[in-house]
């Protein structure tokens, strides 16, 4: 069984939810992030988060997997101040509902002043409605913008049990660990990490405090990226229950910690009965038999 | 009214021994209708899946009459407990009508799955109905059937008030998802030309793709058996399947069409093994959700 705690599932195909479900993928986080392009109404941001919560969720059940999500401004958007403001107001209807695990996906990209100030409001509405926090940090000038995302998170008052700084390399890692955070890292080809860097990193800090995620969305990225770096730990010689932490149990406790996800939200689910997929819903439109086979030259019936 | 609706599903809740969560309910409802302010009730309305979960409700015959008595058609046997709570919060903020409306179009347009399958589950039990019928054709567009069945089965609303273009789209869908027919409420009452029409379009559209036809879609047809229903009845009866055979005799059974009579004549031992109309269809529809769809 694998956790992926951080996935745009919106922007993946139901071939990727199928081959999840089969690489062992019981759960997945979707942190609210941008779309590839800036949004500029705020009735975009109240559908997004509206379609985490709902279609998403739903579409991810049909395939097996148990959906979660984040709800947050992004700091890539939050340089329009106007529009920013206008989501603040809207996020108050989205934390608490029900599988929103974490205040997320939020921090630096340019490390702005708008971009500051948008990341303390998300920083207080956190600690007012008990969630763990999911920290963006920036792809450019890393290091500083992931030490002033946990200084900050600091200056506020927040526990770092409760954050998962995200995003993280061997540059980050070691004071992200030592300042008591969670530290995620994701498999992500090129401007990331990659599932070797990550073997070595697992060897020498062990698996305490460490979530693999594959951040996978509408960029060339593989949904498969935890089950993939699980099975290269496994021929590293990484003890099992090292790897069970990083790529199921870490993500579970730190996340768990919201009290919107729990084991038994997929160990108890009723088996995904494929004749179900075929009722009920229309990812499966009406009458089309789910392939259960390997893919064919035919289209079924 | 409200308030009575507001203490039946209190009540309802309360033999699930739910201490911690009556007492979370209680005091928003206190809130909620005192302050009238929506952030309050909106979060109450969201954080209610953190104290009450998703079982099955289990209802006296007592309870099940007064239902009936307090919304004729309500059916709360086939709600949950998590829904009731999030029910008894949406009666306690104040009907006063522009700000209920304001209050209510927010909380549809960012709600979840399983806020939205309470919301439109409790369309019979809200104010205003007839200005929430577009609230409630506009629902049926979706393809979550948690949400779709909320509208559709077990609920009197559209039976009551959906024109009739609407009624047959939201059959027709119900067919083509293959959702239960016996559980749409009203079903029978509004049979149409119209609708017959659609529902024999459709079994010809499964027929020409070789997929199985829902059986129950020809209950739809049976008041209007002629020369033309007669043949696809006379197909469904010639596929020999237990549930189609039962469907076609049905529906002839209830034609008053002369063709149809005879026909049902050489079935004698089929005919006089049916249940009443009512009670076959139901378990003709059941039988098939159990074992084909």
């Amino acid at each position: 069984m694998y956790i992926d705690p951080h996935i745009h599932v919106v922007s993946r195909t139901t071939d990727d939810y199928e081959a999840m479900q089969k690489a062992g993928i019981v759960a997945v986080i979707e942190p609210a992030f941008w779309l590839g392009q800036p949004r500029t109404e705020v009735g975009s941001f109240k559908d997004y988060f509206s379609t985490l919560v709902g279609w998403e969720r739903f579409r991810a059940s049909q395939f097996g997997i148990v959906h979660y999500c984040t709800m947050g401004l992004n700091s890539k958007e939050a340089n329009n101040e106007p529009l920013a403001e206008q989501v603040m107001e809207l996020l108050p209807l989205y934390v608490g509902k029900e599988g929103v695990v974490a205040i997320g996906e939020i921090g630096y990209d340019d490390q702005t002043e708008a971009e500051d100030k948008f990341y303390r409001l998300q920083l207080e509405l956190a600690k007012e409605v008990d969630l763990p926090v999911l920290i963006h940090t920036p792809h450019r000038d890393k290091r500083k913008g992931t030490i002033r995302s946990m200084d900050v998170s600091e200056e506020h008052g927040l526990d770092p049990k409760m954050v998962i700084v995200d995003h993280n390399n061997e540059e980050t890692v070691k004071e992200v660990l030592d300042r008591g955070y969670y530290a995620g890292f994701t498999i992500y080809p090129h401007t990331k990490m990659g599932s070797e860097r990550m073997v070595e990193i697992v060897k020498q800090y062990g698996p305490e405090r460490i979530i693999v995620n594959s951040a996978a969305d509408w960029g060339i990225s593989d949904p498969l990226a935890v089950p993939k770096t699980a099975d290269l730990m496994r021929k590293s010689g990484i003890p099992e229950e090292h790897i069970k932490l990083v790529t199921y149990q870490n993500a579970l406790t730190a996340f768990g910690q919201s009290g919107q996800m729990d084991e038994q939200d997929w160990l108890n689910a009723a088996p995904l009965d494929q004749t179900k997929k075929m009722s009920g819903n229309s990812v499966l439109r009406g009458g089309q038999t789910p392939r259960v086979e390997g893919k064919s030259n035919i289209v079924e019936n | 009214m409200k308030n009575q609706l507001i203490s039946y599903l209190t009540q309802l809740l309360d033999t699930s021994a739910n201490h911690k969560g009556l007492d979370w309910l209680n005091k928003q409802v206190e809130k909620i209708s005192s302050e009238g302010t929506p952030s309050k009730f909106f979060l109450a309305f969201s954080q209610a899946s953190r104290f009450f979960k998703k079982e099955k409700l289990t209802l006296s015959q007592d309870k099940l009459a007064q239902a009936n008595e307090l919304a004729t058609g309500f059916q709360p046997e086939h709600w949950d407990e998590l829904q009731t709570a999030r029910t008894v919060l949406m009666l306690s903020y104040p009907q006063e009508k522009v700000a209920w409306f304001a209050a209510m179009n927010q909380l549809f347009e960012t709600a979840d799955m399983h806020e939205h399958q309470a919301l439109f589950a409790a369309l019979p039990l809200m104010p205003f109905q007839e200005d929430l019928i577009p609230r409630a054709i506009d629902g049926l567009r979706t393809n979550i059937s948690l949400v779709f069945d909320a509208i559709a089965l077990n609920n009197p609303f559209p039976a009551k008030y959906f024109p009739e273009a609407n009624w047959n789209q939201m059959v027709l869908k119900a067919i083509f998802m293959q959702r239960p027919l016996y559980r749409i409420q009203g079903l029978e009452g509004r049979r149409n030309l119209a609708l017959a029409a659609i529902a024999r379009d459709f079994a010809h559209e499964r027929w020409a793709a070789g997929r199985e036809v829902m059986p129950e879609i020809w209950r739809l047809v049976a008041p209007f058996v002629n020369e033309m229903y007669l043949e696809d009845l006379k197909k469904t009866l010639a596929t020999g399947d237990d549930l189609q055979v039962k469907a076609a005799l049905l529906t002839l059974r209830e034609s008053a069409f002369t063709e149809a009579k005879s026909l049902l004549e050489s079935y004698p031992d089929q005919v006089a093994a049916l249940d009443m109309d009512a009670i076959a269809w139901e378990s003709i529809g059941s039988e098939f959700q159990r074992t084909r769809v």
